[in-house]
């Protein structure tokens, strides 16, 4: 088999490699720190996105937990990676054996995916039996019990102060970097063997068990799959903004990485990507216009909020009238007119009403 | 210490925390959806007090009659605007939408009034007490505990005596045979919001009776709060909400009172680890009603 | 009355009805037969609403019903007692009675309704205060189409009424499908009991895998139909 035969089957994350590649070389070329800011962070919340679809997508559970595992990630990455010295900087209480932890940044932010998937591991098996409302609430009970212990552990996180002098590694090309491999791993997920099975049970969960497949096992790795996504991408970030505090890791950023999913489509790798680039789009396009408007002083009190509100408007139009989003269950391929038909079964499935 | 006192607060949380879970189970038993947006009803009517309380003459009990009213308007427009457009399609696509609404409607106030907290001017009854039994009582309790007893009652009225309220008991149970029985859809679904406004909307006189302001995410912790009552209680159920709100207000009382000082701040994670447990051991609550959450493992 | 005509389902991938055509006229009682999955179960919650035809027409007494809401569709006197005795539990015999009457205002005519049902179905008013749960399989069913009678139903649609019952309540529930009959009601039922469905019927369809595949007066079928082939399997060569 020759080249083009072997590439054939990877024709989806190829593609979407190659948007990532040019929009990143296209941002370093034209040197505008401002745009590379905004892409390198894009870069990041892809991440988050993608590993988002891997767990929602495939298992057709909403989590809201998702936003709580990087926290865990950003602050483990940085925990590993500051200086001692710099840590007693921001945090005089930190533990003693934390500050004298001390990692190289690529390891710093994989330890924090790790911690962040076996905390996932550890306390999501037994709610991964659970179905529908119970299953969603007790991933929002997760967020909130996460973003509690965060604000509240001084010794570890400083509290709800901010922790600064994170040092800024995450570059341009670091963030392109981890969002190539994140949209491969997700898309090799989904055509992986845990992948098709965890669909057939979403679709069916009694014809999937009569043929062997262990619904609960398929949906726990998942979800700690995705947690793994959830802590490189809080990596990636802290090392980004260099000082955060939990109120970071909680509703907002949930309901901005949510948007860009549903906006894209739950049920591709490439509606997450495509989903990430369109928000990410209109939420800077959205802020601008929000400036502009308290240059002019029109609303005494500032005025804030409008991004999200258009974000909320967009998305409840697109759940009512578009569901499966942008790219409708379908995935990116190159020629774009020779696409690769929908896969059986979405997050919004066809019901009769009775 | 487990006086009169501390059993007059339980009881007064309670019936708070009682209120809360109801309104929020009566949208769920129908659609089984979990409105994230319950909160934020609590917002518009803290938010209604503050702009009427502040810069109106009109009396305490018009205003907090208005901020009533404004929760139950706002419940009933964001299921006609939002929900019912998203009705037909899945249950997570309502639970989204729900939270999108959610973010509107915070981002509103934020834009409109101030992302600052804003002072709520409260009638004088909300500083007094009554002595009772020799322990000074608070107004506000009582009145919180009469509101809870009433509202239990004509609750009850109306699911038991009213063909209305037969119809909503029924859609709990199978919403789409009550359809095929002639029940319109809509006026049973919205007659649902219209109660989770009221409900939410009298939370809101006694939760900012509590703290005298208001901002933009007050919606978060009673959201919480509704959430942990009525899964303890049993989603189905409303004797379960009601229950379940009395025990949570027992429980983070007592863990009030128990739990060392420097776990004090980690209250609301243990609750919200005891909903875990509960959820795991009895996905159906404390409360046995007739159809059971399933398990899928 | 009633005429469905060319009517198409699908679910997704799945085609469950690929041109179902039939009638029911005033005051019949006409049966709709076959196996499990031959589309008898969709074919009813097509015309009560539940479900929307993709392609072809339904319509009651000359208008077009195709697309109404359920509950619509109840109040132009349109009854489905669906499989499985689909009663409130959790409500008393009372209420899901009361909730039956819900399409029809007035007092006395629910009271009318109310003690024809209790002559037809006597336990009923006995277990009148007790929630629907704790009533017996066959309380249960009577329950159901008493339930559905209390609209004073222009046609009353039975979904298998006598599954899962025992044999005695199986002859019960004929019976009184027959009595209905008498009385005048216009039924569409579905069944899987062939012989004693026949025995009652004016008339009846034969459906097989979304089709109908026969159709004819109990006599006709008898003679010409092929209800073996239906229910076994073994099928008339198709040229």
């Amino acid at each position: 088999m020759n080249l083009a035969g072997r590439l054939k089957p990877f024709n989806t994350p190829l593609t979407l490699v190659a948007i990532i590649v040019v929009l990143a070389g296209i941002t370093a070329l034209l040197g505008i720190s401002l745009l590379t800011r905004i892409v390198t962070v894009m870069f990041v919340s892809m991440i988050l996105v993608l590993g988002l679809q891997l767990y929602m997508g495939n298992s057709g559970i909403l989590s809201f937990a998702h936003i709580g595992f990087m926290g865990i990630g950003a602050y483990t990455s940085v925990l590993c990676s500051m200086l001692p010295a710099a840590k007693m900087l921001t945090n005089p209480d930190l533990y003693p054996f934390l500050v004298q932890l001390h990692l190289p940044f690529l390891p710093s932010v994989l330890m924090g995916a790790l911690v962040a998937a076996l905390f996932a591991a550890v306390i999501s098996y037994p709610l991964m039996r659970l179905s529908d409302a119970a299953a969603v609430i007790t991933t929002f009970a997760l967020l909130v019990i996460i973003h509690v212990v965060m604000l509240h552990w001084d010794r570890v996180t400083n509290g709800p102060r901010t922790l600064f002098g994170v040092d800024n590694f995450t570059s341009l090309w670091t963030s392109a970097g981890f969002c190539l491999i994140s949209t491969f791993v997700a898309y090799l997920f989904k055509e992986s063997r845990i992948g098709l099975r965890l669909r057939a049970s979403r679709d069916d969960a009694y014809a999937a068990a009569s043929i062997g497949i262990n619904m609960v096992v398929m949906r726990w790795l998942a979800f700690i799959a995705s947690a793994f996504f959830a802590g490189v991408g809080g990596g990636l970030w802290a090392h980004f903004i260099t000082s955060f505090t939990p109120y970071s890791f909680y509703l907002t950023e949930t309901f901005v990485v949510l948007a860009m999913l549903v906006v894209g489509g739950p049920n591709s790798v490439s509606g997450a990507v495509v989903g990430t680039l369109v928000v990410t789009g209109a939420r800077e396009m959205l802020r601008a216009i929000e400036n502009y408007v308290n240059i002019l002083q029109v609303f005494p009190q500032g005025f804030f909020g409008f991004t999200e509100m258009v974000l909320a408007v967009v998305l409840v139009l697109i759940l009512a009238y578009r569901p499966q989003g942008i790219m409708g269950s379908n995935e990116l391929r190159w020629p774009p007119w020779c696409r690769k038909p929908a896969v059986a079964g979405s997050v919004q499935s066809v019901r009769p009403l009775s | 210490m487990i006086d009169l006192e501390f059993v007059i607060n339980v009881l007064s949380l309670g019936s708070l925390y009682a209120m809360l879970a109801l309104g929020l189970v009566i949208v769920y038993g129908i659609l089984r959806l979990v409105n994230f947006a319950y909160g934020e009803l609590i917002m518009i009517g803290g938010y209604t007090m503050y702009l009427l309380a502040g810069f109106t003459p009109l009396p305490w009990l018009v205003i907090a009659s208005l901020a009533v009213l404004a929760a139950m308007f706002t419940s009933l427009f964001t299921e006609f605007v939002a929900f019912r457009p998203v009705r037909e399609k899945s249950l997570t696509a309502m639970l989204i939408t729900s939270f999108a609404v959610s973010t509107f409607l915070q981002n509103g106030a934020l834009l409109m009034i101030s992302p600052r907290a804003r002072a709520v001017t409260l009638p004088p009854v909300f500083q007094s007490s009554v002595m009772i039994a020799g322990t000074s009582v608070p107004w506000r309790h009582i009145l919180t505990i009469v509101t809870c007893i009433v509202m239990l009652a004509l609750l009850t009225l109306l699911l038991r005596r009213t063909v209305l309220g037969i119809a909503l008991r029924a859609a709990a149970d199978n919403f789409a045979m009550t359809r095929m029985l002639g029940v319109p859809a809509n006026t049973v679904i919205s007659t649902a919001f219209a109660i989770s406004g009221l409900m939410a909307g009298l939370v809101s006189i006694f939760w900012i009776g509590r703290s005298a302001s208001v901002t933009p995410t007050i919606g978060g912790p009673p959201l919480l709060v509704a959430f942990v009552a009525t899964v303890i209680g049993g989603m189905r159920s409303l004797t379960g909400a009601v229950v379940g709100g009395f025990v949570y207000a027992t429980i983070i009382s007592l863990l009030g009172i128990f739990l060392p000082p420097d776990l004090q701040e980690f209250r609301e994670a243990f609750m919200f680890a005891i909903v875990i447990l509960v959820l795991l051991i009895r996905p159906q609550g404390l409360i046995r009603s007739r159809t059971s959450v399933e398990r899928v493992g | 009355m009633l005429e469905l005509q060319d009517v198409h389902v699908r679910y997704g991938a799945i085609t469950a009805l690929r041109g179902v055509s039939l009638s029911v006229g005033e005051g019949e009682l006409v049966a709709l037969l076959g196996v499990n999955g031959a589309g008898k179960s969709t074919t009813l919650a097509s015309i009560a609403g539940g479900l929307r035809p993709q392609q072809g027409d339904i319509r009651l007494e000359g208008s077009s019903i195709l697309g109404k809401a359920p509950e619509q569709i109840a109040r132009l006197g349109l009854s489905l007692v669906p499989e499985g005795r689909d009663i409130f539990a959790s409500l008393t015999v009372e209420e899901n009675l009361r909730l039956g009457a819900f399409t029809r205002r007035k007092e006395t005519e629910y009271r009318r309704n109310l003690s024809e049902v209790f002559d037809l179905f006597p336990v009923l008013r006995e277990r009148l205060p007790q929630p629907g749960g704790t009533l017996s399989g066959g309380e249960q069913q009577q329950l159901a189409i008493a339930r559905a009678l209390m609209s004073s139903p222009r046609l009353l649609m039975l979904d298998e009424p006598s599954l899962g019952l025992a044999p005695a309540l199986v002859d019960q529930i004929f019976d009184l499908i027959a009595r209905l009959h008498q009385r005048g009601v216009t039924i569409l039922l579905v069944e899987q009991n062939v012989d004693r469905t026949l025995e009652i019927v004016d008339r009846a369809y034969l459906m097989s895998t979304g089709l109908i595949e026969g159709h004819g007066t109990p006599e006709q079928l008898r003679t010409h139909g092929d209800i073996e082939g239906i229910y076994m399997g073994v099928r008339r060569q198709k040229d």
